[in-house]
């Protein structure tokens, strides 16, 4: 029985337990730096640093447990809006976010600023056009929201298709970033490291559903923020001596502009987008951090911005969330909040990225070959860093030191001379991002997978709502370690992809389905089906961000998957004017802020409906789950 | 119109809010991204004012602007219910 929204409250000892992980993850901190200084080995202070966390999330994804439907899904619809945030902005940036886009501004500088400020004008676009609307209707996935709206089975299998390029991709970048930090700090192997994070998502997102993703989350949200935000303020005190590194790496600028001139960078011109972004591996910096649209065009950034945005706003991970706190009003602060939190990570990345460049400028590129910094060998034998006198000139050029990208945000602390511990701290920041990303993209996919695929193809239901859940999340994260394993991935590119196929497959369908009472089911398949054909096209001509790229780049793709997406769906929806009135009575009632969700409303009537003919046979919780 | 006029007030309203902030906002960004080389040459704070606003400034004025917006469009709810409410 579902407990109308009035009744709902957020349990108000939250504060207090999140009060207790803050203090807890503090004390780790303090106690690993004593303990460092006493002689504890770097391996021990580093499993200890990666693993007491893993713990405590552990501890809470069994503590949220739960076997009612309505908090598996939903959460119970009782989050405040800030512990949504919290999970709202892991999602958004992620591991991905953490390492390889702070990587992606060392290597483009300016270029690379259109990435972030999508992200965060992609939240806002979401949190008007969507966000409320979907908190209104209450389904529980993406696709089922299809399903309600259009009263259709077959929008509602297509859209869970179409749903699973985008966060498979996704989750598969979360994941490998999470192995990447494991395999750098602690005595496993790749595989290892990637069955090992597969097994803890998949228990986390079983345990509790939604409601262990959100609360896990929050915690690994907080201690992602502490780490990052204890390192990167400890360099600026170092380099600056204030504790405002948003505010002090401008400051910075002229020197870091010297040593570039000093190690021999030059601008550049554009030579496309696709081979702009850098690889994940190790790779010469050949671009000046100040310089503007050195490595792609005007258009090109217009084009990725306006991509990543369109693409954060219909994202399926991040809309999915949408149901989840008491009322319409927490939602759209809920999404306000994330907002703030991830433009707080974009405005300090590229502080970071100034920071370890300064650094790796001023002590290796300026340096003499034989006069190194000691921790140089340390990243090397990591294939972090690698450096070599190529021309024989006594000196290491811009060209002869190589950096791989997703190591920039962790190589900060040894090279500012900080203590090993800050170090152990930043792998544990986006490792908990990551886990955090990586846990809500795999139940995102399990849940649809359930919910939109088996119950919809399954008429006679032979498993339970929770049990088919829990069968496609264990599938899921199976799969997702399985290709980890056998396939080479690069993050940065699987995420820009995902989130341009989000872009082109769900945006002008969700805009139809969510302002156009006349919008029909054709119209929304014709939507959804024309961007994801194009962004298909793409990809199979060598596209998806990949450096042998298409004659199109892959943002001006998914842009024109958009147009044609929303030119389909309109043209679709009046040819076939079969726009029932109860689809328009739905769409009209979706945009009424008061009341009950739809979905929910619809349940009570059922089981009110049961509870007077108790003999009937069980009626469906709506008409069209 | 329909014989729902609060609704339809209300859903005129949410509509002409939701492309007041969204167009604001977007043409913010395309005008800095067009003008950014040229607003280079200016500094803010250390910073090379073209990058500055790529980089913080924008961001800090879509931060407000989504919090202006929830306020707005809470104020247009709640006008809608009391109106609802009154018949």
């Amino acid at each position: 029985m579902s407990i109308p929204s009035r009744l709902r409250t957020a349990n108000p000892h939250l504060g207090a337990y999140y009060g207790i992980v803050t203090s807890a993850f503090v004390s780790l901190i303090l106690l690993l730096a004593m303990f460092e200084q006493l002689g504890m080995s770097q391996r021990v202070l580093a499993e200890t640093m990666l693993l007491a966390p893993l713990a405590i999330y552990l501890l809470i994804a069994i503590g949220s447990r739960t076997l009612e439907v309505e908090d598996f899904f939903c959460s119970g619809r009782r989050v405040p809006p800030i512990f949504n945030g919290f999970v709202l902005a892991a999602i958004t940036v992620g591991g991905v976010g953490v390492l390889a886009y702070t990587g992606t501004v060392f290597f483009l500088g300016f270029d690379a600023l259109a990435i972030g400020l999508g992200w965060v004008a992609g939240m806002l676009i979401g949190g008007v056009l969507f966000v409320p609307y979907l908190r209104k209707s209450g389904s529980y996935t993406l696709p089922t929201f299809f399903g309600h709206r259009f009263r259709s089975r077959i929008v509602r299998v297509t859209a869970s298709v179409m749903l699973l390029p985008p966060t498979a991709l996704l989750l598969v970048a979360e994941m490998k970033m999470a192995a990447l930090i494991a395999v750098l700090f602690l005595p496993v192997t790749f595989s290892l490291a990637v069955v090992m994070i597969a097994a803890f998502i998949g228990v986390t997102a079983i345990l509790g559903g939604m409601r262990s993703v959100t609360w896990t989350g929050s915690a690994e949200f907080l201690v992602g923020a502490i780490g990052l935000a204890v390192v990167v303020t400890t360099v600026s005190i170092v380099l600056t001596n204030i504790p405002a590194p948003q505010l002090t790496y401008g400051e910075m600028f002229s020197s870091l502009h010297d040593a570039e001139i000093t190690a021999g960078l030059t601008p550049v011109q554009p030579d496309g987008l696709a081979t702009a972004l850098p690889g994940p591996g190790p790779t010469a910096n050949g671009k000046p951090f100040l310089q503007p649209f050195g490595s792609m065009s005007e258009v090109d950034f217009a084009t990725l911005f306006l991509c990543i945005t369109l693409g954060a706003a219909a994202l399926p991970s991040l809309l999915m969330r949408s149901g989840v706190t008491g009322s319409i009003s927490d939602q759209r602060r809920s999404t306000a909040w994330g907002l703030l939190l991830v433009a707080l990570f974009v405005m300090t990345a590229p502080a970071i990225a100034v920071f370890t460049k300064l650094i790796l400028f001023k002590d290796i590129a300026t340096a003499p070959a034989s006069h190194l910094p000691a921790w140089l060998g340390e990243f090397g034998a990591q294939h972090l860093i690698q450096t070599g006198d190529a021309n024989g000139d006594g000196a290491i050029g811009a060209r002869e030191l190589l950096i791989a990208r997703d190591g920039i945000t962790l190589v900060l602390p040894a090279a500012a001379d900080l203590p090993y511990v800050l170090s152990a701290l930043m792998a544990t920041a986006g490792i908990a991002i990551a886990l955090a990303a990586a846990t809500s993209h795999l139940f995102t996919l399990g849940a649809s997978l359930a919910e939109d695929l088996y119950r919809v193809l399954d008429r006679r239901q032979t498993l339970s709502r929770l049990v088919a859940a829990w069968a496609a999340i264990a599938a899921t994260a199976l799969a997702a370690a399985v290709f980890l394993v056998i396939a080479e991935v690069d993050p940065l590119r699987a995420a820009l992809t995902a989130v341009a196929f989000a872009a082109s497959t769900f945006f002008s369908a969700l805009l139809l389905a969510t302002w156009w009472p006349r919008c029909t089911v054709q119209g929304t398949l014709a939507a959804m089906g024309t961007g994801f054909a194009v962004m298909v096209v793409e990809v199979a001509m060598g596209g998806g961000f990949a450096a042998g790229q298409s004659a199109l780049t892959t943002p001006v793709a998914s842009l024109a998957g958009v147009g044609l997406g929303l030119l389909a769906g309109v043209a679709a929806s009046l040819y076939w004017r079969t726009s029932f009135k109860a689809e328009e009575t739905y769409c009209v009632e979706m945009r009424n802020p008061d009341g009950e969700a739809i979905y929910d409303r619809a349940k009570q009537r059922a089981a009110a409906t049961a509870a007077v003919r108790p003999a009937s046979p069980a009626v469906p919780a709506a008409s069209a789950s | 119109m329909t014989d729902h006029p609060a609704r339809d007030r209300h859903q005129l309203r949410t509509l002409l809010l939701a492309i007041a902030i969204l167009s604001t906002v977007l043409l913010a960004v395309f005008l800095t991204i067009g003008a950014a080389a040229w607003l280079n040459q200016y500094g803010f704070l250390h910073f090379p004012l073209g990058f500055y606003l790529l980089a913080q400034g924008l961001l800090i004025f879509v931060v407000v602007a989504t919090f202006w917006f929830i306020r707005i469009q809470d104020r247009l709810d709640q006008a809608r219910a009391e109106n609802e409410e009154l018949g």
